[in-house]
């Protein structure tokens, strides 16, 4: 064992060293690469071998030879070349499709490449996303993508986000870049991204993947720029266009819930790669997946490209007059959350739900496991068996007897009195029908001497079944097998009574809502962005801390309890608002402005 | 008016709504029979989802349907393009036609 411990810091030693002597020789070729692409080019000095393919000046000795094979493509060349050498392009997700579609981005010489996951790897990953491998487990996929890229070609530059883009950060993390990969795996991000590179007017290279089955496609292209397009005014739909409301989230599946086989988010992330590197070299949109989505199925491995709409001249993200002019809160929007993480706490409280429908309906179910104290332990993995019909009763007393009819009921009948209690019934129905069934008298006191006394035994239970609108008296026995229930549930609804259950009133929301309705407001300065918003017009409150504070004084004026902060701040957020009455468009556009600025020097 | 023969294909996920079956030929009595009160000459898409939920959906409809149309996030394809190129609900299904049905996917 000693020899495994030693081994293991051995390695770990030695794989921090490779990585400062990998860190160090990567600065070192990148600034040399920048050099080299940043001197002048001199047209004079192109020439043509006898292949055919051009050569030129600006494109160093290296590319040339590394990266011979592509450019051996006449689509490519040398020219393709120098543009891919110079391109950015940000890729969103380093999951099934972000770690294909990365690799030939950096195999191509993609310049800079942006790499965003706010998520860590786990172990269920690996088996798609090839990035990660088994010692990268709990290392963040940003940047544990970023250092295989990094292997793979050192000349480029490779930069992870370890973030969750949000409205807040997104623009400013895709200012940088000239292209989008979507390689998401959650609609909210799914239209941030629309809507960023709409605003930006860089295309989107929309994956997706789930099962067996994938979708690829090109939003918010367009064909400015491109000398090789006939129309400079063609401009293809975005996500808005042909899918300007989000799904319900019911209906949205994950992979971590549904499933996915490797080589599917394989297959389309590569082609996204495949479609941006033909878009950095200027392919026109005829060629591009542009107004078409690819469609494949790896069940009968077939492909489909179906052809979409064109874009929508009144859609609320991309048309001239747009709604929509900044990002918004599209976790909100889409009634989702980005991450999955947060989503498995619905999807355990949708499996609570669930297990108990099927408890409810006697199905066999997992129940929780039951600490020694004999609470619940949140765990829901023990399992429980369906119900069942039990053996009748066979007691000689209870045939020899006149009290008690076990012996009349036939099998069949309990069979259907089984089906009906446990099919036909819901949950309080069955609490009346067994209390129906089963009378509570005292016991009986059979000593002369103890007559008209009250048992220490307490109760007796006298047990019926009804059969053909007949109550027959039964043994506990043949009760409790015909119906199969356990006698603890029966002495459990004998001894409640059904409450209706009040649903918890949002009494503190209301007071919230009150305050608001109470508060002077005015109208938006701005008629395009700030539809149906209504702006606070109080003298001295500019921001939500100060309005909270002004009304925890009102509630201690009215002697209520105030809100917390958090429902006070969604509540405003519900009733949509907003504080400052500024027109958001043209903040956008000095915003958007500022960063074009930024960048460019 | 004799039977109308199409394809109807569902895919994405849509098919687990359809007893899992991806591709399907489907025989459309005429519709003034089936619909007697839509007054109708021949099948619309509008038409078509009617007799789809009454005859090929198996289990919730609302993952399928939205008052009289398609939930948001299913793209509707006649013969391989976008419905709205084809006026959507109004679209008249002519012989062999082929209507598909793609959930969006959102994984990665
Ligand atoms: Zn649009
Ligand atoms: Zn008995
Ligand atoms: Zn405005």
């Amino acid at each position: 064992m000693d020899r495994v411990s030693v081994l293991e810091q051995e390695i770990a030693d030695l794989r921090k060293v490779l990585h400062e002597k990998e860190t160090e020789l990567y600065q070192i070729k990148n600034g040399w690469v920048m050099r080299q692409l940043t001197t002048p080019v001199e047209p004079e000095r192109q020439n043509y071998n006898n292949s055919g393919v051009q050569y030129s000046g600006n494109l160093p000795k290296w590319a040339i030879e590394r990266y011979s094979r592509q450019i051996l493509l006449p689509d490519i060349g040398v020219a393709g070349q120098e543009k891919l050498c110079k391109a950015r392009v940000l890729v969103v997700g380093a999951g099934g499709l972000g770690c294909p579609a990365s690799v030939y981005l950096a195999g191509a010489g993609v310049g800079e490449i942006g790499i965003v996951d706010y998520d860590t790897v786990d172990v269920t990953n690996i088996h798609r996303q090839i990035l990660h491998y088994e010692r990268d487990e709990h290392v963040s996929k940003a940047e544990s993508a970023a250092q295989t890229l990094r292997s793979i070609n050192s000349r480029i530059k490779v930069t992870p986000y370890s973030i969750q883009l949000d409205s807040t950060n997104a623009m400013q993390v895709a200012a940088n870049y000239d292209i989008i990969l979507d390689c998401s795996d959650n609609v909210p991000t799914r239209y941030l991204l629309n809507d960023l590179s709409v605003m930006l007017k860089i295309p989107l290279i929309s994956g997706s993947a789930l099962q067996m089955e994938g979708q690829l496609t090109i939003y918010g292209y367009r064909a400015n720029n491109n000398p090789k397009e006939m129309n400079g005014n063609y401009t293809g739909p975005c996500y808005r266009c042909v899918f300007p409301t989000p799904p319900p989230p019911e209906a949205v599946g994950s992979c971590s819930t549904n499933g996915v086989a490797g080589p599917i988010p394989g297959v389309i992330g590569a082609l996204q790669a495949l479609e941006a590197i033909k878009y950095i070299v200027g392919h026109s949109h005829s060629g591009l997946l542009v107004e078409r989505m690819l469609l494949f199925d790896g069940d009968d491995t077939t492909f489909r490209t179906v052809k979409l709409r064109p874009r929508n001249s009144e859609c609320a993200a991309c048309s001239d007059t747009p709604s929509i002019c900044q990002l918004l809160d599209y976790e909100t929007v889409c009634k989702t959350q980005a991450k999955e993480k947060k989503k498995e706490d619905t999807l355990k409280s949708e499996r609570r739900k669930l297990e108990k429908d099927k408890r409810m309906s006697g199905q066999s179910y997992y129940g929780f496991r039951v600490k020694a104290d004999g609470t619940k332990k949140w765990v829901q993995d023990v399992p429980k068996s369906e119900r069942r019909l039990g053996p009748r009763c066979k007691s000689e007393l209870c045939a020899k007897g006149t009290s008690r009819k076990c012996s009349m009921i036939t099998e069949t009948d309990r069979m259907d009195m089984f089906r009906h209690f446990w099919n036909d019934l819901d949950w309080r129905e069955k609490k009346a029908h067994v209390r129906s069934l089963v009378d509570t008298v005292p016991a009986k006191r059979r000593r002369l001497k103890h007559k008209g006394d009250v048992s220490r035994k307490g109760d007796s239970k006298r047990y019926h079944l009804r059969s053909g609108g007949e109550r027959m008296p039964v043994c506990r026995v043949m009760f409790l097998n015909t119906l199969g229930i356990k006698e603890a549930m029966v002495r459990s609804w004998l001894s409640s009574s059904d409450r209706p259950k009040t649903p918890k009133k949002a009494l503190k929301a209301l007071n919230v809502n009150t305050f608001i309705d109470r508060i002077p407001k005015m109208a938006p300065n701005c008629k395009i962005c700030s539809k149906n918003k209504e702006y606070i017009a109080i003298d001295n409150v500019t921001n939500l801390h100060q309005l909270y504070n002004l009304y925890v004084r009102e509630c201690a004026v009215q002697g209520s309890v105030p809100a917390s902060r958090k429902t006070f701040s969604k509540v405003i957020t519900t009733r949509n608002v907003k504080m400052k009455n500024v027109c958001e468009c043209i903040t956008q556009n000095v915003w958007e402005n500022q960063m074009h600025v930024g960048y460019s020097v | 008016m004799p039977a109308l023969k199409i394809n109807v294909h569902f895919g994405g996920g849509a098919e687990l709504l359809f007893d899992k079956i991806k591709k399907r030929e489907v025989e459309l009595p005429a519709v003034d029979k089936y619909l007697p009160e839509c007054e109708k000459k021949g099948w619309t898409i509008r038409e078509l989802l009617v007799w789809i939920k009454e005859n090929l959906l198996r289990e919730r409809p609302e993952l399928f349907l939205q008052g009289e149309s398609v939930r948001p996030g299913i793209l509707v394809l006649i013969n391989d393009t976008d419905w709205e190129l084809y006026g959507e609900l109004d679209y008249e299904l002519q012989p062999s036609d082929t209507i598909t049905f793609i959930s969006t996917l959102h994984g990665g």
